[in-house]
């Protein structure tokens, strides 16, 4: 909680009442014209995605009626529907990968009293900070030559690999070090008395995590998930690079090929697909404004 | 939670010893404890700790996914000196680390610091500041696409209220980067707020309020107080800042591809492109290497400079 008495006294003696005084007015209004800043292009964007054909010709703000048609139609001009279910399919494939992966470890490094356990939670922090740009063109090379898939023989020659399929668009990508560490950071912070009890009562290590310690950072697991769907549905440079037929293809690479012929883009239909390509992590943040919230925060602060 | 402790261990021996032996047992839970290790050791030792190899040796290679390749040595950075592409793409992502990494810090900053201030609506702020940041990239740079429009975009259509005559944006060599820029800010900021805001309600009241008795003005409380208590923070930041902004791709591919010319090529998308366009790995991957120096550079600087500011 702030302090009630940090905003009232830097501004002399007035005695107002707080939200009248001149200092918390402009506060307010550079707060709110800030807000609108960021509010704005959304506006424009579904404001846009009513209009006519005409109607985007000139700048003007309001459509002359609301054509919600325009949203059935732009998701008849490109393959929209597949699209997003592609997306989707990819952001719970990754999710549920990145949670079994990362609890895993996650608990692992928090409470087995394994040799190196510091170096290996070492390891795991500097591979955080491995920025996936750095990787591309091996990684790239790495999920072409998989053994035994895509074509490819044991060694991994003469296919395709991972290029190409679910594997590679969920695989490389789940797991990052990032939430293995965000589960440690969890599971450290559980008792060990826990553990000890069930063990007394000859629940097997695997059991132990699984029903006794996993169910109690349920909090940790939706920040988890919450972010993996995120990056998954966002991701667009990998999906580029590895996927050449439109089976496959995200939303957000089918959103950039509608918007690369810039002579016969359609700004209606474009916005009222971006529009549709937005509206799922919008509602899914205005859900789990808390998660991410605090999920920053720990990463931020404890990182 | 009941804890049984007096009953007698069962006899149900799965891969636990049921024997009381401590060594045994812990030999049972560092046993478990590899074997959860395992699939995140595997994964990150494919997916991440072999491609960073990879990239240090690829790029003295000449690579290009054919048979045949050969070891140039360092060939591919003494052409990497003369490739006025790349050269463009290493200045113009320099020059958007610059303008881009201190501006958002210091919005970030000031709204959070606005937001900390007890006030109304705090929900509704944050959700606001937060939204541009869960958007996808792509969607963002295709709305901006449109706002940047000449013709009919909202850029434009505003400033001409206060009588601005149109400009080109994307289209027009001087105003194509800054106009990415901004974007970049705008988009960035969420985050920087957050982790800002969670930070300050760290900052110690008790110290916050004897500044204030010992009769402090609001600017001297945060010189004084809650600046040198952001330090970590700060540093968190910056870094996270740094490598964000060095890896702008989807932004530019959207927006401009590069263009106007090669006006607002980045590195990543020259790398991108030698790689997947020109299947030049090798040279690629030369490339990678430099920019991997670069962004060390700048957190090497960051850091010079949170020292300098702390030792004060």
């Amino acid at each position: 909680m702030t302090s009630a008495a940090l905003p009232s006294t830097g501004t002399s003696v007035s005695r107002r009442p707080s939200s009248l005084r001149p200092g918390r007015i402009a506060l307010y209004v550079v707060l709110i014209v800030g807000a609108l800043l960021m509010i704005v292009p959304f506006l424009w964007m579904l404001l846009t995605s009513f209009k006519s054909d005409l109607e985007v010709q000139q700048f003007n703000w309001l459509p002359g009626e609301l054509r919600w048609h325009n949203f059935v139609e732009a998701m008849q001009s490109a393959p929209f529907l597949r699209y997003f279910r592609n997306s989707l399919f990819i952001a719970v494939g990754e999710t549920a990968f990145t949670l079994v992966v990362c609890t895993m470890a996650g608990y692992a490094l928090a409470k087995a009293p394994i040799r190196g356990g510091k170096s290996l939670l070492n390891y795991f922090i500097v591979l955080l900070l491995v920025p996936f740009q750095i990787i591309l063109v091996p990684l790239f090379m790495i999920v072409k030559s998989i053994p035994l898939f895509g074509g490819n023989n044991i060694i991994g020659h003469g296919g395709i690999g991972w290029l190409n399929s679910w594997w590679g668009l969920i695989i490389p990508l789940g797991a990052a070090p990032l939430f293995t560490f965000l589960a440690r950071q969890f599971y450290v912070s559980l008792p060990d008395e826990l553990a000890q009890a069930a063990r007394v009562d000859g629940l097997s290590e695997f059991g132990i995590f699984l029903r006794i310690m996993t169910p109690l950072i349920k909090p940790a697991l939706i920040t988890i998930a919450v972010f993996q769907i995120e990056a998954a549905w966002n991701g667009f440079l990998w999906p580029l690079m590895i996927t050449t037929s439109d089976e496959m293809r995200p939303l957000q690479l089918g959103l950039a090929i509608f918007s690369q012929n810039p002579a016969e883009i359609q700004w209606p239909y474009l916005m009222a697909g971006t529009a549709l390509a937005t509206l799922p992590m919008i509602v899914l943040f205005v859900f789990a404004q808390k998660r991410f919230v605090e999920g920053m925060a720990n990463v931020g602060i404890k990182g | 939670m009941s804890t049984t402790l007096e009953r007698p261990a069962l006899d149900t021996p799965r891969k636990v010893p049921t024997s009381k032996d401590t060594g045994t047992l812990l030999k049972g839970q560092k046993r478990a404890g590899w074997a959860l290790l395992t699939p995140a050791l595997l994964h990150s030792a494919v997916f991440i700790v072999i491609p960073v190899v990879a990239v240090l040796v690829l790029s003295l290679t000449n690579y290009s996914f054919g048979d045949t390749w050969s070891w140039v040595g360092f060939g591919n950075y003494a052409d990497l000196a003369r490739d006025v592409d790349f050269l463009a793409s290493l200045w113009h992502t320099v020059l958007y680390a610059i303008v881009v990494i201190p501006i958002s810090m210091a919005i970030a900053l000031a709204v959070a610091v606005g937001l900390n201030q007890k006030i109304r609506g705090l929900g509704f702020f944050r959700t606001a500041f937060y939204i541009p940041t869960v958007t996808a990239t792509v969607a963002i740079a295709t709305i901006w696409l449109w706002i940047y429009n000449p013709g009919s975009g909202l850029a434009n259509g505003f400033l001409g209220l206060f009588g601005f005559a149109p400009n080109r944006w994307l289209a027009d060599p001087a105003t194509a980067l800054p106009s990415l820029m901004v974007v970049g800010i705008w988009q960035g900021l969420g985050t920087k707020i957050i982790i800002y805001l969670a930070a300050l309600q760290g900052v110690s009241r008790d110290l916050l309020e004897s500044a204030d008795l010992d009769g402090a003005s609001r600017w001297q409380r945060f010189v004084n107080v809650t600046w040198p208590s952001l330090g970590p923070v700060q540093f968190f930041v910056l870094i996270t800042s740094i490598v964000g902004t060095f890896q702008v791709f989807d932004l530019v591919y959207v927006m401009t591809r590069g263009g106007p010319g090669s006006d607002t090529r980045v590195l990543v998308l020259d790398i991108y492109q030698n790689a997947f366009q020109d299947l030049k790995l090798g040279y690629a991957s030369a490339e990678t290497v430099i920019m991997m120096i670069v962004i060390a550079a700048f957190i090497g600087v960051g850091r010079l400079l949170q020292r300098a500011d702390t030792n004060d």
